[in-house]
């Protein structure tokens, strides 16, 4: 059942080099008294076709991580190795997929799946034709000419992960993307998601805060500390894929589900009670 | 009533307008401005026949459509309109460009927009008018000091907007577009340019409206040319149906220029 993985990885997954690499990251922000160790020496891997989770209270650097990760915060300590080069700016490699609705208003769902086709000067021909085939596959085939203010915030999201997933990433990096839809969409979600790295044997690293997701999607889980942020342990998931969103009613599932909040419950606790005193600290200065 | 309710409910920030079908029933407004005209035309008229003012003062329509018929087949309000139309088109030109550079300047560095924008938001309310003397110093009595009066009012117009514009980027979309490493260029075509365009574009259509009525005020400040000084020489010859109808045609022309901006920018390819 669940185990701790320690630095000393198996042989057998030895043999697979690492796709993605952490190692020994470390991220503080500011100098002096009010400086925030954001991401405190966090090391795990990512293999190829596995899918990773890492989860932990709001304030354990998460957020920090995917953007060290997506070379959009390229000053750190410590290596994030991509197919052994290290990330310094965005990374070919690496698709992104935000937490915030981040689909062009102006372009359609067509020319939003093609934006990355685009940049990257493919024929007009090529890029409807390869856009079609990621939108039908997140599921919005018949909506290619339908502009995001007329979808649903479950099927924009769908639409960004399209556009990244056209984009052809080895490694698909996405920062809580249904966190702001509600759970029966967040389970649908969920299956396609699954449904997809299946078929693409997508390489794919989670962030996330929500436990269910991140044990119905995922092969590994990374716990989080809060403040700073450490790797307090690494789960391995052994949910037999393929996968839906009905094993949420497994024996198993509830298993692993307890077993990781028992730990996260500790950090979450550490969280408010931190962010409590702090939030007097500044009434008092106040 | 219940239509008028509606008008109100019609998406006008530049976000929302994107692809969104929310059609008011076109019809009930159109009936609503019809009947609008067609009620102020009767009073009008009524008005004028009842004798209850001068009748110079609020002379009947039918003189006033005559007067217009006269304008439109004189050759000097075309001279006039000539010159008006020049001065506005090149106080857009220059005050519009300028105010773009200057807008994303401010929008892209917040350092230049703390120590600026200030000075834009207390001269963006002052009346230009009070300038055109300096105007007339620097530039002349003919038509480049109007032009340069005009592009100082759209100036303002169109570097508040812009760098409202700019600022309004939703920053994740740029993330988005770093995160595909887009180039500097791709970034600017692809990403700020399309965020950008309604603020923008909302700033030049104000910008114009601006740059007529600075045009015209100045014209009728000092000028032997332009619709302005028309206005002030049909005013001084006391005749009323000629200035009404020169006034309407004016209205009308500002109207449609700022209907054929609106349609030039506002109707996505």
């Amino acid at each position: 059942m669940p185990e701790v993985r320690n630095a000393l990885a198996p042989a057998a997954v030895a043999q697979a080099r690492p796709q993605l690499q952490i190692d020994k990251v470390f991220k503080r922000f500011g100098e002096g008294e009010g400086a925030v160790v954001a991401v405190d020496h966090v090391s795990f891997d990512v293999h190829p076709g596995e899918f990773v989770a890492v989860i932990g209270p709001s304030g354990c650097g998460k957020s920090t991580l995917f953007n060290i990760i997506g070379g959009l915060l390229d000053d750190y300590n410590g290596n994030v190795l991509v197919e052994g080069d290290r990330v310094a700016g965005p990374h070919p490699a690496i698709g992104m997929v935000f937490q915030e609705e981040s689909t062009f208003p102006w372009r359609n769902v067509l020319d939003n799946v093609a934006f990355p086709l685009e940049l990257m000067g493919l024929p007009k021909a090529i890029r409807t034709e390869q856009a079609r085939h990621f939108i039908e596959l997140v599921g919005l085939a018949g909506f290619e000419k339908r502009m995001p203010s007329e979808l649903s915030g479950g099927m924009k999201q769908r639409v960004s992960i399209a556009r990244t997933l056209v984009s052809k990433p080895h490694i698909l990096l996405m920062d809580e993307p249904f966190a702001a839809l509600d759970e029966q969409t967040r389970l649908l979600l969920g299956d396609k998601i699954t449904q997809i790295q299946q078929e693409l044997q997508q390489t794919t690293l989670l962030i996330t805060h929500n436990l269910t997701e991140a044990v119905q999607l995922s092969d590994r889980i990374v716990v989080m500390t809060y403040r700073p942020g450490r790797v307090k342990r690494i789960v391995n998931i052994d949910l037999p894929r393929p996968r839906t969103s009905d094993v949420v009613s497994s024996d198993a599932f509830g298993h692993y589900v307890a077993e990781i909040w028992a730990d996260l419950r500790e950090e979450a606790t550490r969280g408010m009670a931190d962010t409590e005193q702090r939030t007097r600290g500044a009434r008092g200065h106040g | 009533m219940a239509a008028t309710g509606k008008i109100g409910d019609r998406p006008l920030t530049a976000t929302t307008s994107w692809g969104a079908k929310g059609r008011v029933s076109i019809r009930a407004t159109h009936a609503i401005r019809i009947g609008f005209v067609v009620a102020a035309a009767t009073i009008w008229e009524s008005v004028s026949r009842s004798g209850l003012l001068l009748h110079d003062v609020v002379p009947s329509l039918l003189a006033i459509f005559a007067a217009i018929g006269r304008l439109l087949i004189n050759p000097a309000f075309y001279a006039n309109l000539e010159v008006t139309a020049w001065e506005v088109a090149a106080s857009l030109a220059i005050g519009g460009a300028a105010g773009v550079v200057v807008g994303i300047a401010l929008g892209a560095n917040r350092f230049l927009s703390r120590a600026y924008e200030p000075y834009v938001y207390y001269l963006a309310p002052t009346p230009r008018i009070i300038f055109f003397p300096v105007m007339i110093m620097w530039f002349g009595v003919g038509v480049a000091s109007k032009i340069a009066l005009g592009a100082l009012s759209c100036f303002f117009t169109v570097a508040l907007s812009t760098a409202a514009g700019m600022r309004g980027i939703d920053p994740v979309l740029i993330r988005v577009g770093r995160s595909f490493r887009a180039t500097t260029w791709q970034m600017a075509l692809k990403i700020y340019l399309p965020a950008m365009r309604a603020p923008v574009l909302n700033g030049v259509r104000l910008g114009f409206g601006t740059a007529v009525i600075t045009a015209l005020l100045a014209e009728t400040r000092l000028s032997n040319h332009g619709l302005g000084s028309m206005v002030m020489q049909i005013y001084s010859h006391f005749d009323i149906p000629s200035l009404y109808g020169l006034l309407i045609v004016v209205f009308v022309l500002a109207g449609l220029g700022n209907v054929l901006l609106g349609k030039v920018t506002g109707d996505r390819g």
